[in-house]
């Protein structure tokens, strides 16, 4: 996708109408006779090889020789070659512009001609040094490296999978739990991994209160249904509260232990070892972004933070609208760095398996005669997140809303926020446990939490 | 932190001066452009400007603290983390008194008593630590020339007998309290920026806004086109400096706000209300949509300004003289309400013999209906904070 946007803007950056070279990219642009290929595999195929075949009677592309035409995923083409990705314009290259004008004056095209030139025939012909040269040719080797893997089926960036695979991810993929097992029933499960979650809410209903429920959730062990990561919060309010945190996290550690004592298992007794107040504070990350450039920056600097710490698999935004809501009169510059945050937060998400929850505020619109409460940050903010809760008042009840969600129907249920934290309104009925404990073996029944109140 | 020079984020110099002629100066300038724009701007590569942008994003971004080193610090040094209000109950119920590092807001109709507490609140402030006080200076920005310094005085010795035994003592009380009349919301911004050198110099220890809403109401008519989107420019860029004013110093903000009416099917209007029937604008909205409408008295200054502040303590009448207080919005705290008096000492809280009644379902704080002094319509208004006989608190134990 990248590099076809590359291929668009460099035709009409340099204003010719130059039709794409033969296919490359590896893409396999060409038209062929035969029906119902696959990404430039011929269907003909015997060996059926996602990428380059030998024994592929009808390939559409060069070859690799020493590619032997196996069954399983092609790890990519033997060197030197790369055959296709070696067409590429030199337009398209991530070298510097002032590079790439100088190349094209110059008269190259592919970026085969760049590696045959060599560097001091590169620095002679252009009037560079012979440093900057090579530098330029490794950049040169190294994306067409990249290319030729990612075309070859390798693993990478590309994340190209069957929906086959995708289903047994999904079915393995572990859910945070919530603590109010209606909001995880219409979640179906909880707050899902890999995705981005967004909840809006009117002031003072309860928004940071299910963060703070999250950082402590994420952390449950897997033998008590969690995911057993590590949180980063970023907060752009003020308004996470160490002590409430304490609370929280002391009342999920409670509830573990009486599911311990309840169902006696050996692992229970060792993974609360390690699941302690101490402990889950201390794997709570926690930036406080005081406006939307050090938001920004934080958010650039994510990804090297969560492979340092690559446990964490939670990461809550907490108040995405509060700094993009002053010191903006450029609204055209704030819908672009959303975007571009709303980026970068889907590429941790997938790339870490961590689940991003975002909180966003009301504001009001006012119609002709109305005055509604919408989600802040406009409308095209909505495409960002791939699910959306509403939380919102009824008189003095609070209520839930799923308002979007790829895989569930939309439904609205009550909850409340006591001293422990997010709850239920009511607490499930004993007589159901027999179902409850099939589906959500960790939930027990809230009667002696209630008397110990 | 935006506003950081890129000289000082360890960009090369010759980098920096490139990037100046395209008057990229600051950290803000660099982070806001485009990877493709960074290129053509710094002439780079791809991977050099991302190495670049982290660079400068390292420069600027906050640093990192797990919740068990702010846990911590704050057991370190536990009663700094909040101002006691004397008044006991309510300090239990928000966890010791007025948090500091966050801002709390105090509405109600005219008369009900925010000047008289904040008046008190800065008596408290100045009192040493080892008497519940914050021993520090108090500024009082104060845009309704209500402060009345004689009241001050009459608070102090009636409360703190024993303390405020002599005159010294209430001068040099007196002395450290800052007290600073600004009329229109340019000046209110200017005071709250120029803030952070006060606070050093001066050992302030509190900080008290009185009141924010009527410079706003006086200055934007959310009537005309744009006044909406500029009051909310305004009160969340000041709801910022003050955030970063109260968690860098740890102290608390006080602001005050005014009441207005919301019609349920309509845009809040500004009005500063006896009674809402004698308001024309409502009959008129009423009429518009054919049926009778019942508005209701709410905190003033919208949406956008009760998701800035953090606690919101609500202050209504009830029987006259009794008053009520109600926790609208905390992080930590249940809804609850308590009824005061306002006395020679300041603020009282009775003691009222049904104290199970003291938690009540409370609502969205923006919209939490405010009971306004003439009670003659009572029919017209919410009273869901009133509590009940015995309904309410059989309800209230199935909350928990």
């Amino acid at each position: 996708m990248r590099r076809a946007a590359r291929r668009v803007r460099a035709r009409a950056g340099r204003g010719r109408g130059q039709a794409v070279r033969g296919g490359a990219g590896g893409r396999g642009r060409q038209r062929s006779p035969l029906a119902g290929r696959v990404r430039g595999v011929s269907e003909a195929c015997p060996e059926r090889v996602r990428g380059v075949s030998e024994a592929c009677p009808r390939r559409v592309r060069s070859v690799s020789a020493a590619c032997p035409g196996r069954s399983a995923p092609c790890p990519g083409p033997v060197r030197p070659g790369g055959g296709a990705a070696m067409q590429r314009e030199v337009g398209t290259l991530p070298l510097a512009p002032a590079l790439r004008a100088r190349l094209a004056a110059a008269g190259f095209q592919t970026a085969q001609e760049l590696l045959d030139t060599g560097p001091c025939g590169l620095s002679k012909e252009i009037g560079i040094s012979r440093e900057e040269a090579l530098e330029a040719l490794q950049v040169v080797r190294q994306e067409c490296q990249g290319d030729a893997a990612r075309t070859a089926g390798g693993s990478g960036a590309t994340r190209k999978c069957t929906a086959l695979e995708l289903l047994e991810e999904e079915q393995t993929q572990g859910f945070i739990i919530t603590f109010c097992s209606a909001l995880d029933n219409i979640l179906g499960g909880g707050v899902q991994l890999t995705k981005i979650t967004e909840i809006c809410g009117a002031p003072g209903v309860g928004k940071t209160q299910l963060c703070m429920q999250l950082a402590v959730d994420v952390q449950i062990p897997e033998c008590f249904g969690g995911v057993a990561g590590e949180a980063v919060f970023i907060d752009t309010e003020g308004s996470f509260m160490v002590d409430r945190v304490v609370e929280i996290a002391a009342a999920c550690v409670q509830h573990c232990h009486l599911i311990a004592e309840a169902q006696q298992e050996e692992d229970h007794g060792k993974a609360l070892e390690t699941f302690s107040l101490e402990n889950i504070l201390s794997h709570i990350y926690y930036f406080r972004c005081r406006d939307y450039t050090e938001l920004l920056a934080q958010v650039y600097l994510l990804p090297e933070f969560l492979a340092e710490h690559s446990k964490v698999r939670l990461v809550v935004i907490d108040g995405i609208a509060f700094p993009f809501r002053h010191d903006f009169e450029d609204l055209s510059l704030r819908t672009r760095l959303l975007n571009g945050l709303a980026q970068q937060l889907i590429i941790l998400a997938n790339d870490h398996k961590a689940a991003v929850v975002l909180t966003n505020q009301m504001t009001t619109r006012i119609g002709q005669s109305q005055a509604t409460l919408v989600p802040a940050l406009g409308e095209s903010w909505g495409h960002a997140a791939t699910v959306r809760l509403i939380f919102h008042w009824d008189n003095s009840q609070r209520l839930a809303t799923l308002y979007k969600s790829p895989s569930q129907k939309e439904s609205t249920i009550a909850y409340h926020i006591t001293s422990h934290g997010f709850r239920d309104v009511q607490p499930p009925a004993v007589t159901h446990s027999t179902e409850g404990t099939q589906l959500n073996p960790r939930k027990r029944p809230r009667t002696e939490e209630e008397k110990q109140q | 932190m935006a506003a950081k020079k890129l000289r000082r984020a360890q960009l090369s110099q010759e980098m920096c001066e490139r990037l100046s002629r395209y008057q990229i100066t600051t950290c803000q300038d660099f982070l806001c452009l485009s990877l493709l724009e960074l290129m053509k701007v710094t002439g780079q590569s791809y991977y050099e400007v991302q190495k670049l942008l982290c660079k400068v994003s390292r420069a600027c971004a906050p640093k990192m603290q797990t919740a068990y080193e702010m846990k911590l610090r704050k057991s370190v040094n536990p009663s700094s983390a909040f101002l006691s209000t004397t008044l006991h109950s309510l300090d239990r119920v928000l966890n010791g008194g007025v948090p500091c590092g966050s801002l709390t807001e105090i509405t109600s109709p005219p008369g009900c008593g925010k000047t008289q507490f904040c008046i008190m609140l800065s008596v408290l402030a100045t009192l040493p630590v080892s008497m519940g006080g914050l021993g520090g200076a108090v500024i009082y920005i104060d845009t309704e020339s209500a402060f009345s310094a004689e009241r001050l005085i009459e608070i102090a010795a009636s409360r703190f007998l024993t303390y405020f035994d002599s005159d010294e003592k209430l001068l040099c009380m007196t002395r450290s309290i800052h007290v600073y009349r600004e009329l229109t919301c340019c000046c209110v911004l200017k005071r709250i920026m120029s803030l952070e050198e006060e606070i050093i110099s001066k050992k302030v220890k509190l900080i008290i806004i009185d009141s924010v809403a009527s410079v706003v109401r006086k200055e934007f008519d959310t009537k005309l086109q744009g006044n909406l989107a500029e009051r909310s420019n305004f009160l969340t860029r000041g709801a910022s400096v003050l955030k970063y004013l109260a968690e860098e110093f740890s102290i608390p903000v006080i602001l005050t706000n005014q009441i207005t009416t919301s019609l349920s099917s309509g845009p809040a209007i500004q009005a500063d209300l006896v009674s809402p029937a004698d308001d024309l604008s409502l009959s008129e909205g009423s009429s518009v949509s054919g049926k009778r409408d019942s508005g209701c008295v709410t905190a003033a200054l919208g949406n956008t300004w009760s998701h800035s502040v953090n606690t919101r303590l609500i202050l209504q009448y009830h029987d006259l003289p009794t008053r009520q207080l109600l926790v609208a919005k905390s992080p930590v705290a249940p809804f609850s309400t308590f009824f005061y008096t306002i006395e020679k000492s300041g603020l009282v809280l009775q003691d009222r013999k049904d104290q199970t009644s003291l938690v009540w379902e409370g609502t969205n704080p923006a919209l939490q209906p405010i009971r306004v002094r003439n009670t003659a319509l009572k029919d017209t208004f919410h009273d869901a904070a009133l509590p009940s006989t015995t309904g309410e608190t059989s309800r209230n134990t199935s909350n928990l």
